[in-house]
């Protein structure tokens, strides 16, 4: 069984997590067309190659983000959802800025 | 030592979440925290003994506290818990208490094995809704069953239920995991009493039952058994507070 | 004479001429002593039959004395397949041969042995092509006579158990190089686990002869084993078998009846290498083994493996195999010598010494064997005219025991789990490691290391790698140390093909060398082609003796080199292992409600709910139409009690609640007063409904909100997931075991409820539908919910779960006067189905959105944003491809249809049916189903199929089917 390293708990058997998929960016849905709206809630991107993505610690349910090779499937790096997600995200009307 | 009185299982309306599972094991309780805890299993002298190989006691009446949210651990600080840097640590309290750290936003505050309850009851009359203080109390006295494990196995009978190391070389005294044990989401404690290696595991208390059958079978191979709290307290006699 | 074969001691390491074991062996009785197994307690008797082959049904005997063939399987009661080689003797153990018809001696499947050309290889794919069925005819006949050991249907199930292990260093094999290994690591300050599969370590040192002098094996073996076994850092399991190495050095060790889950910082492999049986005509009979086993059977077990022998070598331990062979008192008829001149090493000149007859340069034509092929009585020798061809009549050398010593294979079995290559070196016909990942090392002749010498220093270079890679300081690592002996240890052609076959590669699939070259001529010339067709390497040994001379036929046969062909990987696990090993100790939580034994005492019948147990019904199993009647009726006209804890429950609180829960739920949120539940429905970004519940607002900044039983881990998780991004501040807390919960519901429950709460108003203004209290019922601080899952006035109380069940005896208490029942979930169904309330999960698919459940209701669509808005939004201009409708049946008397039933239309299926029953308060029977948009109209008609020819007709009517002005909840 893989070990993953959970910055909050550190490195456990992976049967103490659940995947939550690749890390995206969301599309502004007030302002994407269907097409981009479907792509982005159906379809993985599946790259060959250095992904991230969304794990979670069950026991803590603490969620974070893991670098993986889906070539080799070696887990390159671990580290807090802050890392990526800094800011407060608002999907408010014009002027309220959109969502990451 | 004077021992508090003998009462019923169910006498209060607060009851261990094991009282029956105790009750028919031949338990004796007494009222702590108003609700009865099981204080031996009618073998007072011989339970120390027990608990020092391989045992478990149920202390799912004693108070404790939980806090979650972003002002969490200052919120708990402020009413004069002391509580480290590190997650997934405990630190001692004065009192004999302990305060868990569970993350950077999550604290638990167990009381000491006497179960006297001052310091978390004092702080649970302090926290009044106070919204912005990003702190918000979590009733872990209801939620979670609480027992302890105690015996030079007894990191031998977790690595059956669990997939955290407990060794004394990986897991030393205050270190905290929070992990599935036997497939319940737990939180481990390690606290020795005395120089027996001892401890706290607290977890869904719909489980208990559940919880309390998966350790004496992975106990029965070392002999273990359930003990009462009294045997805890000979354990951690001679222990002063810091 | 009892064991005739046995030897004085010192020969018999492992056995205790002072404990006498008796056993039986189909039916007769034989006598060995403690410490034997199986096997070596019937070859101390001269018993050397142990098998029928599967195919053939040839004598087999011992070969390898390792248990890594089919040869030596027997059967014990309860227990088919068991390893003789293996299996210690226990007293009166009645073991018996397995795969035989009639008797092993006897066996009258022998004839089709003289057939064997008429089963050529894929035989059963030729034969079987077709027609369709031939092959169920016929496979009942195969099977049987084809078969391995026999289950005993009526066994019981053993104790078996599992455990977590931990190391920083874990050692497989207890040989010169595991020993060394160890050694170093734990000298390095590493916690090292070593794992042998044998009973004793030592390995080849046990058994091998390393020198002319016997006495330096012998020497090493008592030191290093006792400084092993006295060393504090590390833990030795013997009689246990790494059964696999899986990622960041996962090993799972099994032994006895336990299963070890060890983890390891760094692994070193030093398994060793397996003899290869050489290849020629009648290489099967018993008394033809392994040089390795006849060495074992001599060292370990003190038993003589023949009188007369005929060692086959083109190494140095075949000499060292004649001079043990020589010194029990085995006469030795010869030493056939496959290489050109004579070896060179000293054992070589200690079998000179002796005077022993040794033929270089020669070949075997063939063995020869006793009526029925029972035993080796001789063996057919020539010079050789080049590799693998004797030329000439040859010299018939009789004899009862052949003995191989050809070459080795390393045991590389952990190696390819761990993802590392082998490669073959033509110069010395050797397969080694050619690539290995970080933390695991290869040490001994695994890592074609053979002299003691070179093994031991591989080990301590391995040993000081691995303690290194786990984090300890073991000072700098040396290079691999060379050994040019290893060069000289395998023989790259130890093939004799004959005329008439019977030259086995496979002794466990009962193939011959024609088998192979047949395939590779029919195309099946790709190593994973070639194995899977002819099913080479597919038995119970694995291809540990058959791979080699498969891949060297294979080049051969097809004009490429060995590294072009390739080889098979091998996969977990590499020793037998039990069912019981892999289920062992499991682990299924249940989860009891406060009230759980109270539920038991008033004769529920508990039913699972998720991972929970609820009460279905009170009363028996029998009893449920009545039991649930009764329930319904005593909330409909009175008042019932509900345990109603297994609710997900999460408190959401903090600046931002109230625009969390905007985003989460579909619904409006942040107008919502303080005191006042509000129905919540949650969709995901697809726009499918995943749950639903009731969202309390206690104060301004916290909401406490109500998930279904099974759905509230994975909400909790959502939740967290997406303010993982949105960084609002609000803190969401799972605190569904802290609460326990009942609903009090019927026209009664404000009175009963009025008897133990007197700091609530529950006066119907005070205190109206849809509004939530804090306060103490019965003295316990509960949260009260005014909701209406069943139709009727009610009390939805939350209180502290280690109240619980005073909670509820409080509530039952007192209701004694207004007769309150406990109801289960078959009433709570059944009352809330009369409402039209739809359950997610039950009336909702994976696929379901709200506008088809006709929940469209519960949409605020005016908000900017919700998690599923955009989804919803496209779907909605898509139009409906179906809708969830009431129906009642014409016929009130109809039988119910059940979940899953179809809505048919004529031949076309429109439908399904989600929930049904037969109410009595409707007077009808009803449920919901999803139909076509055009058949969702009212009064539209529907045909219900419940069987292959029974339809029922029902008809769509308005929801919901019970007091649809809702004044009852509302009372």
């Amino acid at each position: 069984m893989k070990i993953l390293n959970c910055p909050l708990n550190g490195p456990r058997n992976i049967a103490e997590f659940v995947h939550g998929g690749e890390v995206r960016e969301m599309p502004d849905p007030n302002t994407c067309s269907d097409a981009e709206w479907v792509d982005h809630v159906v379809m993985e991107h599946n790259i060959a190659g250095v992904v991230r993505e969304w794990w979670c610690h069950v026991a803590t349910a603490y969620w974070f983000i893991a670098e993986r090779n889906t070539i080799t499937d070696e887990i390159i790096r671990t580290y807090p959802a802050s890392e990526v997600f800094r800011d407060r995200v608002d999907f408010g009307g014009p002027g309220q800025g959109g969502p990451r | 030592m004077a021992q508090p009185d003998s009462i019923g299982p169910a006498d209060r309306p607060r009851r261990s979440f094991l009282y029956r599972t105790l009750d028919e094991a031949g338990a004796r309780f007494v009222e702590i925290n108003g609700a009865a805890v099981a204080v031996d299993f009618g073998s007072a002298e011989t339970e120390p003994d027990a608990a020092r190989t391989m045992a478990v006691a149920d202390l799912s009446p004693l108070p404790r506290f939980g806090c979650n949210g972003r002002g969490a651990l200052e919120w708990v600080r402020g009413q004069g818990i002391s509580i480290g840097d590190a997650n997934n640590a405990a630190y001692a309290q004065p009192d004999g208490g302990l305060a868990a750290r569970l993350a950077d936003t999550e604290v638990l505050v167990l009381d000491s094995l006497r179960g006297s309850g001052t310091a978390v009851h004092r702080i649970e009359a302090a926290w009044s809704s106070d919204e912005a203080s990003g702190a918000w109390p979590v009733n872990r006295q209801a939620g979670s069953f609480w027992m302890m494990v105690t015996g030079r196995h007894a990191p031998a009978i977790f690595a059956k239920l669990c997939g955290v190391d407990l060794r004394r070389g990986t897991f030393p005294p205050y270190a905290v995991a929070q992990t599935p044990v036997a497939r319940v989401n737990c939180v481990v404690v390690r606290a020795d009493l005395g120089d027996t290696t001892a401890f706290h595991l607290l977890g869904d208390c719909a489980a208990a039952e559940y919880q309390w059958g998966c350790l004496l079978d992975a106990m029965r191979e070392f002999s273990g058994r359930p003990v009462g709290i009294g045997a805890l307290w000979r354990l951690d006699q001679g222990k002063s507070p810091a | 004479m009892s064991q005739p074969n046995r030897l004085p001691p010192p020969w018999g390491l492992l056995i205790d001429r002072g404990t006498p074991v008796s056993f039986t062996f189909d039916g007769r009785r034989y006598e060995g002593y403690a410490g034997d197994c199986i096997a070596s307690a019937l070859a101390a008797n001269g018993r050397w039959l142990l098998s029928r082959s599967f195919k053939y049904h040839r004598p087999r005997g011992v070969l390898t004395m390792t248990g890594g063939d089919a040869n030596s399987l027997v059967q014990l009661p309860g227990q088919p397949n068991v390893s003789a080689d293996r299996m210690p003797i226990a007293p009166n153990m009645p073991v018996s041969a397995q795969n035989v018809f009639g008797s092993l001696d006897r066996d009258r499947a022998a004839l089709l042995g003289w057939f064997g050309r008429f089963m050529p290889v894929g035989f059963y794919y030729k034969a079987f092509y077709r027609p369709g069925n031939a092959f169920r005819f016929w496979e009942r006949i195969i099977r049987r006579v084809a078969g391995l050991g026999r289950v005993d249907l009526d066994s019981r199930p053993g104790d078996y158990d599992k455990a977590y292990g931990f190391c920083d260093v874990a050692v497989v094999g207890g040989g010169p190089a595991g020993l060394a290994a160890a050694l170093t690591a734990a000298d390095a300050g590493a916690e090292v686990m070593l794992v042998d599969e044998h009973p004793a370590l030592g390995g080849s040192l046990a058994y091998a002869r390393f020198d002319a002098d016997r006495a330096t094996a012998d020497r090493l073996r008592s030191d290093l084993v006792a400084e092993v076994s006295a060393h504090r850092h590390i833990a030795v399991h013997t009689d246990a078998v790494a059964q696999a190495l899986f990622a960041d050095n996962w090993l799972p060790v099994t032994t006895g009846n336990r299963l070890y889950k060890y983890r390891a910082g760094a692994v070193v492999a030093a398994t060793g290498s397996i003899e290869q049986p050489a290849v020629f005509r009648n290489n099967d009979v018993p008394g033809v083994m392994l040089g390795s086993a006849a060495q074992r059977l001599l060292r370990l077990y003190g038993v003589r493996p023949g009188r007369r022998a005929v060692v086959i070598t083109a190494n140095d331990d075949g000499y060292g195999v004649a001079l043990d062979l020589a010194e029990a008192g085995v006469a030795v008829g010869a030493v056939v010598e496959l290489r050109a001149q004579t070896g060179d090493g000293p054992m070589a000149a200690a079998v000179a010494a002796r005077g022993l007859r040794v033929l270089p340069g020669h070949g075997v034509t063939e063995a020869r064997a006793s009526r029925g092929h029972r035993h080796v009585t001789g063996l057919v020798v020539a010079p050789l005219a080049g590799d693998g061809l004797p030329a000439g009549a040859g010299e018939r050398i009789s004899c009862d025991l052949v003995c191989m010593s050809t070459g080795y294979a390393p045991d590389a079995a952990l190696l390819y789990h761990g993802g590392g290559t082998l490669a073959y070196d033509d110069d010395t016909a050797t397969f080694a490691p050619a690539t290995l990942p970080t933390h695991l090392h290869a040490a001994g002749s695994v890592n074609g290391r053979c002299a003691l010498d070179a093994v031991l220093a591989d080990g301590r270079r391995a040993g000081r790698a691995a303690a290194r890679d786990a984090g300890h300081d073991a000072g700098p690592v040396p290079d691999a140390p060379p050994d040019p002996s290893a060069a000289a240890r395998n023989h790259p052609w130890p093939i004799f093909t004959h005329a008439k076959g019977k030259e086995f590669i496979d002794f466990d699939e009962d193939l011959q060398v024609a088998d192979i070259i047949d395939a590779i001529r029919e195309g099946y010339d790709d190593i994973q082609l070639l194995k899977r067709y002819s099913t080479v390497g597919m038995g119970p040994g694995q291809g540990r003796h058959s791979a080699v001379a498969t891949v060297r036929i294979a080049a051969n046969a097809t004009g490429r080199d060995v590294n072009a062909v390739g080889t098979t990987t091998t996969r977990p696990p590499v020793g037998p292992l039990k069912f019981g090993h892999l289920a062992g100790r499991a682990f299924d939580p249940v989860r009891r409600t406060p009230m759980h034994h109270r539920h038991l005492e008033a004769g529920a019948l508990m039913m699972v709910a998720g991972p929970w147990l609820r009460p279905a019904w009170y009363g028996a199993r029998t009893a449920r139409d009545g039991a649930v009647r009764r329930e319904v009726r005593a909330v409909r006209t009175n008042v019932g009690l509900i345990d109603v804890s297994t609710l997900g429950g999460l408190e959401i609180r903090g600046a931002d609640a109230a625009e969390f829960l905007e985003r989460m739920y579909t619904g409006a949120f942040s107008r919502q007063p303080a005191g006042r539940a509000r129905y919540a429905l949650m969709t995901d970004e697809t726009g499918v409904i995943i749950d639903d519940g009731i969202a309390c607002r206690l104060s301004g900044q916290h909401y406490y909100v109500t998930a279904t039983t099974g759905a509230v881990d994975g909400v909790h998780r959502a939740m967290l997931w997406h303010n993982a991004q949105w960084r609002l501040d609000v803190d969401v807390t799972n605190a569904t075991a802290a609460w326990c919960g009942v609903n009090l519901a019927g026209p009664r429950s404000r009175a009963v409820l009025a008897r133990v709460c007197d700091d609530i108003d529950l006066a119907a203004g005070a205190f109206p539908y849809m509004a939530v209290r804090e306060g103490t019922v019965a003295g316990i601080r509960c949260r009260v919910l005014r909701v209406g899952f069943v139709g009727e006035l009610g009390y939805e109380i939350h209180g502290p779960a280690d109240h619980g069940e005073a909670l509820w005896d409080a509530l039952l208490d007192a209701g004694q006067d207004a007769e309150i029942r406990p109801f289960g979930v078959e009433a709570q169904r059944a009352l809330r189905l009369e409402k039209g309330h739809v359950i997610v999960g039950q009336d909702t698919d994976g696929v379901t959105t709200p506008h088809e459940a006709g929940l469209g209701w519960a949409i605020a669509g005016e908000k900017t944003c919700y998690v599923g808005k955009r989804a919803t939004l496209i779907q909605q201009q898509a139009g409906l491809t179906r809708r969830l409708v009431g129906f009642a049946t014409v016929d009130p008397d109809a039988p119910v249809p059940e979940e899953g039933h179809l809505v048919v239309r004529g031949r076309e299926i429109t439908g399904r049916v989600t929930s049904a029953f037969r109410s009595e308060a409707v007077g009808a029977v009803i449920g919901l189903a999803y139909v076509g948009p055009e058949q969702a109209e009212l009064a539209s008609r529907l045909d219900i199929k419940i069987g292959k020819a029974h339809t029922i007709e029902a008809v769509v009517v308005p929801r919901p089917f019970y007091d649809p002005e809702n004044r009852r909840q509302e009372m």
